[in-house]
């Protein structure tokens, strides 16, 4: 295979996945046992004390049927929707938020779940496949134990218990960060920078501390086993610099299920990191992703859990795409 | 100056900054002149959406209780209807109760500086009649179905024909329950606004004391500003010494777990739906954190609703009068409410909240008759003792400030017999298997499909659970299954859905019962059992020829006449004899308070308001709280 068939067949590939994730998308949420018509309708008849007159509530079922496109047949409906993602970009209105489109909503909540687990994420990464590398190279030593026991004991604990403690920790007992989240709206300016990243560093923090006991673990494994090759033993015979092997013979090689790892974990931003957003009253897409299950919210639905099959696809396409870049054995095939 | 020195005198200058950062909110303003309240619903879809002419407007925000304006108002301590916007009640002018005259306060001002006139109330009724089927608040179908004819006479006095005999004229057009229907717009606004579907509503101008100053985009709080001229406002009337909170800031502190977090830090004033256990863990940490009553049980709160076990009488076996009184009989209520809310409720085995506006004219006259009870066999089914059996239990398993009388908890409830419970299952053809498990006439295993309440609603879930256990131990299998809020609601009023729900209903606030769920229980209104369509009305999907009668009959007559209250009482009878509805407790709505900054709360004690935050009852709040000074 050539290195343009190997593309091709990679962008078909993302093409097909992607059809197959947008089709699965529109017919999930049509098995869940809430409509949102009826559900719309339920929780009037339970504002108004169930007082509402028979006569107003059919006509008011016929009318929203109408306002939220979702008359006509499960094919034809289905057709729009292909329409109108693929071409428009247009989820339709949110269904708890009428007339607001889910495409806003989606805009808004973007920049704080991509801003916050973004940077974590690579935070997390970086940090941690650092010190995996050294904990790997200079296994011998006291401080690579060390860092491997925070590695494992920090690995095994469930995010929500870990995000407690620090709530615990430096929300509570040290009051230094807030609890829930506080930005006022407004142009961008310092202070609102300053308020963003104060709201921000706690959800953060418990990010980056999950997710880094796995990239130390992992990349002290990689970089453990590589150190053994008999590339890296001629390299140190023949006289090359620890520094220059560590770095240049070891971590070349072992961060390459990594980046494979990272860039799956970059594409997994899009579905939000639910149970941080809840637990920080972060504005973010998981959050709204979760809402809109319990609102029976079809058209929220289709919109977050698209841009997050689109983003995991795009993401496994560039890295495969970029692969050959970092491994000459694709690029020699 | 030595370094350990150094560092100290720094730390204490960081604590010493905090403690200057914690005098102000975080949204900016001097928290000691501002009241916060946990948001009911914690993030709004819609944070900028302010006409109130959508059903997707941000309304639990405040804006029924700061910012808009209702023609009459419930006083929640007593249950009266009390005038806002009408200048007194209104004057009926024909015998058939289908014409009214109401006069409206003058001196009442937009927030914008324009004087509300009957003009306003009649540019709304305009719109709701206008037929613009966007516009979809659902006050809308009621009033349009509701009023006939409307005209102004002056610009103070307004006349209402309604369409049949309406009894309960301030309740439809004024608060019947959390909130009104008609929602009254300024026309010098919305009149110029060319589509009112699309109309945002920024910046509303209000009749309330309050004005927006700033919300969330986001939809996790919202700020509330004190009018410079709050004393022209619809409700100014309610203060008594003159000091209002300059802001009422309505936020979000996130899920139970850290919200109790910011609690003990003083960070709100009012939580709203605090699970008991984290209520007592933030009072362990934080003496200004106080219940509704320092007794047992501490959150009876008068909430309107009852918790109770909705039925699909329409699906066997539960067609089955039998049956439907052998899963009250196999209930354990006492081990329910001490194991899910440590003891801490209040029982009621009539379908309703047993609340003190409702106690003396419902509960009270029907105790001898509940005493006196018996089920087709004979077996007398209510426990009269249960109260203090309750109490005795709780002595035994150590709570504290378990009072003297066990009224506190209610008056009683159904005996827990499963013995009973098994003969009157055995008496419409069940038996029992080896394992003891109940099968149906069929010969089938019978498999109760239970639905509750997920993780959204905490104290119910446990309340769930406890209850699936109960009917477990007397060889009822049941199938607990949690949903979410949305599919929830789908049970709750869709035959094809519901087995058994465990519910929230007969919400009526006041001694009328109609401006409730009763008003719709009517055979007219039940859809075949497994429909899929939302049930239109009768939310019990109960058929009962007299109980038509007796609503049909309750319609038509003064809705505080004695009348009025007997047929009350005698739907209540037939509930019972039918066991429509498996009704458990009020609920515990656990609504605690941290008093550091503000006091005069209502509590039990000082029981001038319920203590809801999302009900009119914040009006009496905002107006009779007064600041600690710190």
């Amino acid at each position: 295979m050539n290195l343009i068939q190997y593309i091709l067949t990679r962008v078909g590939a993302y093409f097909v996945i992607l059809f197959i994730g947008i089709t699965v998308t529109f017919f999930l949420p049509r098995l869940m046992p809430s409509d949102p018509i009826e559900g719309y309708i339920n929780q009037i008849q339970t504002q108004a004390g169930q007082t509402m007159d028979p006569e107003a509530i059919t006509k008011l079922r016929q009318s929203l049927r109408e306002l939220y496109g979702l008359e006509g047949s499960l094919a034809s409906q289905y057709v729009n929707y292909l329409k109108k993602v693929l071409l428009k970009f247009d989820f339709g209105p949110s269904l708890s938020g009428f007339p607001k489109p889910v495409s806003e909503y989606i805009l808004q909540a973007l920049p704080w779940t991509a801003g916050l687990l973004g940077i974590s994420i690579v935070f997390s990464w970086l940090i941690g496949n650092l010190i995996g590398l050294l904990a790997g190279f200079f296994h011998n030593t006291r401080w690579a134990t060390v860092l491997e026991v925070v590695g494992v004991v920090l690995y095994p604990i469930p995010y929500y218990i870990l995000a407690l403690v620090l709530i615990l920790l430096f929300a509570y007992v040290w009051p230094l960060f807030p609890l829930s989240t506080t930005i006022r709206p407004g142009p961008i300016s310092l202070e609102k920078i300053r308020m963003i990243i104060y709201n921000s560093f706690l959800p953060a923090l418990t990010l980056v501390l999950a997710g880094f006991g796995w990239n130390v673990l992992g990349m002290k494994a990689l970089s453990f086993a590589n150190k053994e090759e008999g590339y890296v033993k001629f390299a140190r015979l023949k006289g090359v610099p620890p520094r220059t092997v560590m770095f240049q013979y070891v971590a070349k090689n072992s961060f390459l299920p990594q980046i494979t790892a990272l860039a799956l974990s970059i594409g997994g931003i899009f579905n939000g990191a639910l149970l941080t957003e809840i637990l920080f009253s972060y504005p973010g897409l998981g959050l709204r992703m979760r809402t809109a299950v319990g609102n029976g919210d079809f058209n929220m639905l289709y919109g977050t859990v698209t841009i997050s099959i689109i983003a995991v696809a795009t993401a496994a396409l560039i890295i495969d795409l970029l692969y050959p870049l970092f491994d000459p054995r694709i690029r020699y095939q | 100056m030595k370094k350990s020195t150094l560092i100290i005198l720094s730390l204490l200058l960081c604590l010493v900054g905090l403690s200057f950062a914690q005098e102000m909110t975080d949204v900016g303003t001097p928290r000691s002149e501002t009241l916060i309240f946990q948001t009911f619903d914690r993030q709004t879809a819609n944070p900028d959406q302010f006409n109130p002419l959508l059903s997707s407007y941000a309304v639990w925000r405040g804006f029924r209780e700061l910012g808009w304006g209702t023609l009459w108002e419930t006083d929640t301590g007593t249950g009266e209807t009390v005038p806002e916007l009408a200048d007194g009640l209104p004057e009926v002018l024909n015998d058939e109760h289908t014409e009214f005259r109401f006069k409206l306060k003058q001196g009442v001002y937009w927030s914008d500086g324009v004087e509300f006139t009957a003009d306003d109330i009649i540019y709304t009724l305009d719109t709701y009649f206008s037929g613009t089927d966007c516009l979809n608040w659902f006050g809308i179908a009621v009033i349009t179905g509701y009023v006939e004819s409307y005209s102004k006479v002056d610009d103070y006095t307004i006349e209402v024909k309604t369409q049949k005999p309406a009894f309960d004229f301030t309740a439809t057009m004024g608060t019947p329950n959390w909130g009104p229907r008609l929602n009254i717009v300024p026309k010098h606004v919305f009149e110029q606004q060319e589509n009112l579907c699309e109309f945002r509503n920024p910046n509303p101008a209000t009749l309330g004391p309050y004005t927006i100053k700033e919300f969330d985009p986001n939809g996790f709080w919202q700020l509330w500003e004190l009018r410079d001229d709050w004393q022209r406002s619809s409700w100014a009337n309610l203060d008594s010494d003159g000091y209002m909170p300059k802001y009422v800031l309505y936020k979000d502190f996130g899920p139970e777990e850290t919200r109790s977090l910011s609690f003990v830090q003083n960070q709100y004033d009012v939580d709203t739906f605090m699970s008991p256990d984290s209520i007592k863990a933030a009072q362990a940490r934080n003496n200004n954190i106080t219940t509704f009553s320092p007794d047992m049980p501490y959150h009876n709160m008068d909430d309107a609703c009852s918790y109770g076990i909705l039925m699909n009488m329409q699906r066997a076996p539960l067609d089955r009068v039998e049956v439907r009184w052998a899963l009250a009989l196999a209930l354990d209520l006492k081990m329910v409410g001490v194991n899910s809310l440590s003891g801490e409720f209040l029982s009621s085995p009539l379908p309703l909240a047993d609340t003190q506006i409702k106690h003396p004219v419902y509960v009270e006259p029907l105790l001898g008759w509940l005493n006196d009870f018996t089920l087709a066999d004979g077996y007398k089914p209510f426990d009269a003792n249960f109260t203090q059996d309750l109490a005795n239990v709780l002595k035994q398993t150590g709570a504290k400030n378990i009072p003297e009388d066990p009224s506190a908890f209610g008056i009683g409830w159904w005996k827990y017999d499963p013995e009973q419970a098994g003969k009157l299952l055995e008496s419409v053809g069940f038996t029992k298997n080896n394992d003891g498990k109940w099968l149906l006439p069929s010969g089938e295993l019978w498999t109760l499909e239970f639905v509750i309440p997920g993780d959204w609603n905490k104290v119910m879930q446990r309340v769930g659970f406890s209850i699936a256990d109960s009917w477990r131990n007397a060889g009822i299998e049941v199938n607990a299954r949690q949903v979410d809020n949305a599919e929830f609601t789908v049970v709750q009023n869709t035959n094809a859905q519901r087995t058994t729900e465990l519910n929230w209903t007969n919400c009526f606030f006041t001694n009328n019962y109609l401006s409730g769920a009763w008003s719709t229980i009517k055979t007219e209104y039940i859809n075949p059992v497994d429909s899929n369509e939302t049930n239109a009305g009768n939310q019990y999907q109960w058929s009962n020829e007299k109980v038509d009668e007796l609503v049909t009959r309750a319609a038509g007559i003064d809705v505080t006449s004695e009348e009025f209250y007997e047929i009350g009482r005698e739907v209540l009878k037939e509930f019972v004899n039918d066991m429509a509805y498996i009704n458990l407790m009020g609920i515990p709505t656990t609504i605690p308070t941290n008093e550091y900054y503000f006091t005069g709360f209502p509590k039990a004690d000082n029981y001038y308001a319920v203590p809801y935050s999302w009900w009119s009852s914040a009006k009496a709040i905002v107006a009779n709280i007064k600041p600690t000074g710190n």
